[in-house]
């Protein structure tokens, strides 16, 4: 080398690019990486090109072959060619007389019903054949005895007495006598019209009909309702190599120890390789999409295989929202397990048994009578496929919805905490036996706070079980309001505190440390009151607010049992009501969001992020409610969250926003009870009036000396970084 | 601590490290309380037969391993510490390092720039420098995966040099090199030296080490038999060359294996 390279101390660097620039730099690597890759392109490009045309024509071989097959069989057995002969051109006759009534309106192509095809019986032998016999053998379903007379039913076309020979209690016999009589009947009165008619009389039907065509109502294609499994296995292959690739690959091309030198942290580094995987899947499920429109369109088949309105953007646009939703978690499901595997083939084995999970549930959820609701909406996968096929019959309700979506959502967040504590571990890196094992082993070393994994696969554990602790909570409505009050309150402990307990003690996490119960001094007491007691008008205002621009979700019924609620609960002593749904909640709810939850979530994001992150959380627990949905709560729930957080991170401690948060429920349950006016604050009549303004003001005025006391008080405690030990990490 | 002089700037300390495994047959020791210093201008060399602990011990100085005990300290900071500060001041050159077959060598200095915090100023000055210095200008924009073994080993060395840190580790850098590669190593490490750099070398290619390092840690079995100057080595063992003193090591420890 010829020239010295420039020496210094330090490493350049160190924080002179933005956190946004790098992770964008981050995900580009993996995206070029990626997309660069030809196997990902055939899986891409190629496969949906070449699968969906042939698909098509197979699917339109075996319809059409079909169509010809199930078409129905009538046999009718006549004793002679000439009978068999004047049967054939009546039943003609007959046909096109009914097929000319007219239609108020039309059938689409291709569902007009299937004509049966009459094959005629003629023996060779008449002499010894018996009509009788045939048709009670079965060798016939129907048999015809025609005796020609003078009657004509045209010029040239005798008309005839007929005997019809039919089995009994055979539906078969009985369909081809139905057929056979409408023809009969129709040649019959054609022939009188025509009659009435030549005789010079002026002559119309009485009695006119017409045919009406009407779609049943919850029937849909059977391929419709197959289509959203079809197009979710299709999107999940596109993401299967690329998170092999950009995982497990790493370590089989030497890449993985580099990549982990660098100064960042796992989760950033694999934040960047979902967003690639999951741009591939989407793009998968997009190529496939078109690939099929375009079969589709090029087959004429779109009214066969969509109904009426074929297959149109909405449909699309439908289509790629709801695989948005799956190829979010499935990306971060395949991180998870692909990030264990120490080379291909290792994580091609962990993936089989993964797919197949994924199949037989939807093949069992597309058959008819599964709907979302219940339990079902909580169950991952299970609850997308059902979702997608409803989204489609246009019956998708928006409560389960939302609740499948967010409990999805959170399965991915926890999958892919979980995912960047295994990627790049010692023991991937090293090869030595261990890998998923680990995340369920107790850890031996006692830790300061939890890990955001632990923090995320808790809330994912957390939110179906509260969802379901609603939902039994509305079979104790009828019940004594006592009752409730005490089942309500085990639930809340047992979810909120005993959970993150439960999992705070497996950790080896000391619970003061875990849920920052840390001791406060006594001069900030007094702010904290101030702010529960003056936060809630503002809270009430924005419910009220939501309340006004639409966002009302209890229907007549469900306000009907609220009321009825709260003049139960007036009975009961105060103090227990205000226990048991204010202060118990408002304690237990704060040890998980902000105590457990915000701890960990600072293990890897900065203060702001973390209290966001724990806010909106908290927000969205508030949407589910004892038998139904209230999405008005989510932005003031959100808002009080992000005040709870600021004063957990600004006091280091959870206990002050446990004391704020139950003064504020407190506060409410008693303004409920004793203020006739405010009595529905909570779930909002339709025409709540506003807070007078002065109450407003006031309170304004006692949350502002509030803060402000809060804030002098704990100047000498400001938040910084919590120094988490490194190893810890 | 062996070899520790108060008027020269310790950059590494490794005190008392340990690192165990655990097997199906028990624990085991891969490195067994291991102590060093380097100083910077110092190019030191950990030598060692395959399993020796070498790349364990470079590992646990990076935080890729958490030690069973001990303790690493890079410029006054610990690994416990701080250990994205600790990545932000090492450069590793890896025994296994692969390169991105679908980036250029271009991309893949700028992506490495950006994860070591450079601005794309400085990414841009630094990468022309590195250009300039490891010969790359005639290979710098082709993808990895048609480079030659010399040519990807010249991409891994200015990958670890392009954020400049006062730290270098190289663990068996001319592995699957020819002459004139290797000779790319010994020029790029004897640069490295003159610009202060403290660097450790891992090799169980001890005349290569003899070539490029100062001072010598040898170990087997992870802990260390000797260490200080080829002098003060030959004082210590009676013997003159590197391979002379693996071979006493080695024969010593079969002897204490079979019982004489």
């Amino acid at each position: 080398m010829a020239e010295s390279l420039r020496h210094s101390k330090r490493a350049i660097g160190s924080r002179q690019v933005s956190w946004w620039s790098q992770q964008r730099t981050f995900t580009w690597k993996e995206l070029c990486e990626t997309l660069r890759d030809r196997r990902t392109t055939v899986t891409l490009f190629v496969m949906p090109v070449l699968l969906y045309p042939l698909l098509g024509l197979m699917f339109r071989f075996i319809a059409v072959g079909n169509a010809a097959q199930l078409a129905p069989e009538y046999r009718i057995a006549v004793e002679t060619e000439q009978e068999a002969a004047w049967l054939s051109s009546v039943i003609q006759a007959g046909e096109q007389i009914l097929q000319s009534r007219p239609l108020r309106s039309g059938l689409s192509s291709g569902t007009t019903p299937l004509e049966p095809k009459v094959q005629f019986l003629v023996p060779n032998d008449a002499a010894e054949f018996d009509l009788e016999q045939s048709v009670a053998e079965g060798n016939a379903d129907l048999g015809v005895r025609v005796s020609f007379s003078e009657r004509q039913i045209s010029d040239g076309f005798p008309g005839a007495d007929v005997s019809v020979l039919q089995a009994e209690s055979s539906p078969q016999s009985n369909s081809v006598a139905t057929h056979l009589r409408e023809r009969l009947a129709a040649a019959n009165l054609l022939t009188a019209v025509n009659t009435i008619r030549q005789s010079g009389k002026s002559f119309s039907m009485p009695i006119e009909e017409a045919l009406q065509w009407i779609k049943p109502l919850n029937q849909t294609s059977a391929i419709l309702g197959l289509l959203p499994l079809v197009l979710l296995l299709m999107t999940v292959t596109g993401g299967v190599y690329p998170a092999i690739d950009l995982t497990a690959g790493e370590r089989e091309r030497d890449t993985l120890e580099t990549l982990m030198a660098l100064p960042v942290s796992r989760a950033r580094l694999l934040m960047a390789k979902f967003i690639a995987v999951l741009t591939v899947t989407m793009l998968t499920g997009l190529m496939n999409i078109l690939a099929m429109s375009a079969t589709v369109y090029a087959l004429q088949m779109e009214s066969t295989l969509f109904g009426e309105s074929g297959l149109s953007i909405s449909l699309i646009f439908k289509l790629l929202s709801v695989l948005l939703v799956f190829s979010t978690f499935y990306s971060a499901i395949l991180l998870l397990v692909t990030s264990s595997a120490r080379s291909f083939k290792e994580a091609q084995a962990l993936l089989i048994p993964l797919m197949l999970t994924t199949i037989a549930p939807g093949l069992v959820i597309m058959m008819p009578g599964w709907r979302l609701e219940g339990w079902l909406t909580i169950i991952p996968v299970v609850n997308i496929l059902l979702m997608a096929r409803e989204l489609l019959e246009e019956t998708l309700n928006t409560f389960p919805a939302t609740i499948a979506i967010a409990s999805t959502l959170l399965y991915a967040s926890a999958a892919l905490s979980l995912a960047a504590r295994l990627f790049g571990t010692d023991a991937v890196l090293t090869g030595s036996r261990s890998g998923l094992r680990d995340l369920l082993r107790r850890p031996r070393d006692v830790s300061e706070v939890p890990s955001t994994a632990v923090g995320f696969s808790t809330l994912a554990i957390l939110f179906p079980m509260h969802f379901l602790a609603s939902g039994f909570l509305t079979r104790v409505s009828g019940t004594d309001f006592s009752l409730r009050l005490i089942v309500s309150a085990v639930l809340t402990v047992s979810l909120f505190a005993g959970v993150p307990v439960l999992f705070l003690k497996w950790l080896r996490i000391p619970l003061k440390s875990g849920a920052r119960l840390s001791h406060i001094p006594v001069r900030i007491w007094p702010g904290i009151v101030l702010i529960g007691l003056s936060a809630w008008p503002w809270i009430y205002e924005m419910i009220i607010g939501l309340q006004s621009i639409g966002f009302q979700s209890l229907n007549a019924s469900q306000m009907q049992q609220v009321q009825e609620l709260l003049k139960a609960w007036r009975e009961v002593p105060v103090a227990l009501v205000v226990f048991g749904l204010g202060v118990l909640p408002g304690v237990c709810e704060e040890l998980f969001f902000r105590g457990f939850l915000l701890s960990s979530l600072r293990r890897e994001m900065n203060t702001a992020a973390a209290v966001i992150v724990s806010a909106v959380c908290f927000g969205l627990f508030h949407v589910v409610l004892a038998g139904g949905a209230a999405p008005e709560r989510l932005i003031p729930s959100t808002v009080m969250g992000l005040l709870l957080g600021s004063v957990t991170c600004r006091c280091r401690s959870v206990v002050p926003a446990m004391v704020l948060h139950g003064i504020h429920n407190s506060t409410l349950l008693l303004i409920a009870t004793f203020n006739q006016q405010l009595a529905n604050l909570a779930v909002g009549e339709q025409h709540q009036s506003h807070l007078p303004a002065s109450w407003l003001a006031i309170s304004a005025v006692i949350l502002g000396i509030g803060f402000a006391w809060t804030a002098v008080a704990t100047r000498t405690q400001t938040e910084s970084r919590m120094l988490i030990p490194e190893s810890q990490r | 601590m062996s070899g520790d002089s108060p008027s020269v700037e310790s950059v590494i300390r490794l005190h008392e490290l340990t690192r165990k495994f655990r097997t199906e047959r028990g624990d085991v020791v891969a490195v067994d309380r291991l102590s060093l210093v380097t100083r910077a201008g110092e190019v030191y060399g950990l030598l060692g037969p395959n399993g020796a602990g070498k790349t364990t011990t470079l590992r646990m100085l990076l935080g890729l391993l958490a030690p069973t005990h001990g303790e690493v300290d890079i410029l006054g900071t610990r690994v416990s510490e701080d250990l994205q500060k600790i990545r932000q001041q090492v450069g590793l050159v890896s025994a296994s390092a692969g390169l991105y077959q679908w980036l250029s060598p271009l991309e893949t200095l700028r992506y490495f720039a950006t994860g070591y915090g450079l601005s794309k100023q400085q990414t841009a000055e630094r990468i022309e420098e590195l250009v300039s210095r490891m010969g790359l200008s005639g290979f710098l924009h082709r993808r990895t995966a048609t480079l030659s073994t010399g040519q990807k080993q010249r991409v891994n060395l200015a990958r670890a040099l392009v954020h400049d840190p006062p730290v270098v580790l190289l663990d068996e850098p001319t592995r699957g090199l020819d002459v004139v590669g290797s000779q790319v190593v010994f020029d790029f490490v004897a640069e490295l030296r003159q610009t202060g750099k403290a660097v450790i070398v891992c090799t169980h290619q001890l005349d290569e080490a003899q070539r490029l390092c100062d001072r010598f840690g040898l170990l087997h079995h992870g802990r260390l038999r000797y260490e200080g100057t080829m002098v003060e080595l030959q004082q210590q063992t009676g013997l003159s060359s590197l391979v002379e003193m693996f071979l006493q090591i080695l024969g010593r420890a079969a002897r204490q294996t079979v019982g004489v």
